[in-house]
């Protein structure tokens, strides 16, 4: 609430406001968490770089995941619909949430978004961000767990030079795993890298093109998923 | 560039204050940004001066203050500082966190605050 004073002509006033501006943002991605656990979804959101493999993850999760749950996908993208036909294809309800020139998604625009899907009929929900290691960060959405999706072609000192995106996030996908030796990474040194910055976080392998580690990671989202029914 | 978006929110926050309380001018604003926001100031202050041009608050200054980290673990009851990550290869030290103590996953309790502190205006 702005607080109201008395103010006379010709004066200068210090007025104090206490305004957070990513309250705004974080009241809403509370209300959408409330609406998703109302109707007792669990919604998991996607971070990562551009062409770290986040949709491709998504597709593997779709395909290992659908039969068992119903599932719907919301695209963040700039200004391409690729991405969201590519999940799409496998039968998945998807929103495309186009930011234009926005460089990450909000709880406005995933708010939006779960009002056009029958939330009755879902169960998981993937919210795939901008492809941005530095302004989705500060953009909680009411999902339930954020991923970073990383890959072994951004070279080996990413996790460094982008520490903000993991101290938020809950899970590490390290993708192309199979590159890593051409690419003259070392998996290990990122994953120490992540440890670093947050002990807790859990970090998987991956290599999406050929299936390695994939597994592990809906196994993950599972727990995220049934962690939600326990409680 | 996300900074361009939250200062689209300060701005038209410090709109409405300036005209539900019919102020003529206002001199500065000053906004408390906290370390593991990742805004950068300059950056903050260059979306304000481009963003106010032609408005009613044009010719106003925005200071940014910042507002150091704090973290709390679990584990070992530790509060203080974070623990940055010496070596990574950074300009600016990079707050981890990892526990200062006992090297546990800690929880921040400071540092990610981004609020208009006071307005500073002619009536």
């Amino acid at each position: 609430m702005i607080p109201t004073i008395e103010a006379s002509p010709e004066e200068i006033y210090d007025i104090e406001l206490e305004k957070t501006l990513l309250q705004a943002n974080a009241k809403l991605a509370k209300e959408n968490r409330a609406q998703l656990d109302r109707h007792d979804i669990t919604a998991i959101d996607f971070m990562g770089a551009i062409g770290s493999g986040k949709t491709t993850l998504i597709g593997r999760m779709a395909a290992k995941l659908k039969d068992q749950f119903n599932l719907a996908m919301f695209n963040g993208d700039a200004t391409t619909v690729d991405d969201v036909n590519l999940i799409a294809k496998q039968g998945v309800p998807t929103v495309q949430l186009a930011t234009i020139n926005g460089c990450h998604l909000d709880a406005n625009l995933v708010g939006k978004a779960l009002r056009k899907i029958d939330l009755n009929k879902v169960d998981l929900i993937f919210i795939e961000n901008i492809g941005n290691l530095i302004c989705p960060a500060e953009f909680p959405l009411g999902s339930r767990a954020r991923v970073v999706v990383v890959s072994v072609t951004e070279g080996p000192y990413m996790v460094r030079k982008h520490p903000h995106m993991f101290l938020g996030a809950d899970i590490v996908v390290i993708n192309k795993i199979d590159l890593a030796e051409v690419m003259g990474v070392n998996v290990e040194d990122l994953a120490r890298d992540v440890h670093t910055l947050k002990p807790d976080i859990k970090v998987m392998l991956t290599s999406c093109k050929t299936g390695a580690g994939v597994d592990k990671v809906a196994a993950a989202l599972l727990a995220i998923k049934e962690s939600r029914a326990d409680a | 560039m996300h900074e361009l978006s939250i200062v689209s929110g300060i701005v038209e926050s410090v709109l409405n204050f300036v005209a539900a309380q019919q102020i003529s001018k206002v001199v500065d604003v000053r906004l408390s940004v906290g370390e593991l926001t990742n805004l950068q100031p300059e950056q903050l202050c260059f979306c304000y001066t481009a963003l106010i041009e032609q408005t009613a608050i044009a010719g106003s200054k925005l200071e940014v203050e910042a507002v150091p980290a704090v973290v709390s673990c679990p584990h070992c009851s530790y509060q203080g500082p974070p623990k940055y990550w010496a070596d990574a290869l950074s300009l600016a030290p990079v707050p981890t966190l990892q526990c200062p103590q006992c090297g546990k996953a800690t929880e921040a309790t400071q540092g990610h605050e981004c609020a208009i502190k006071t307005i500073k205006y002619v009536a």
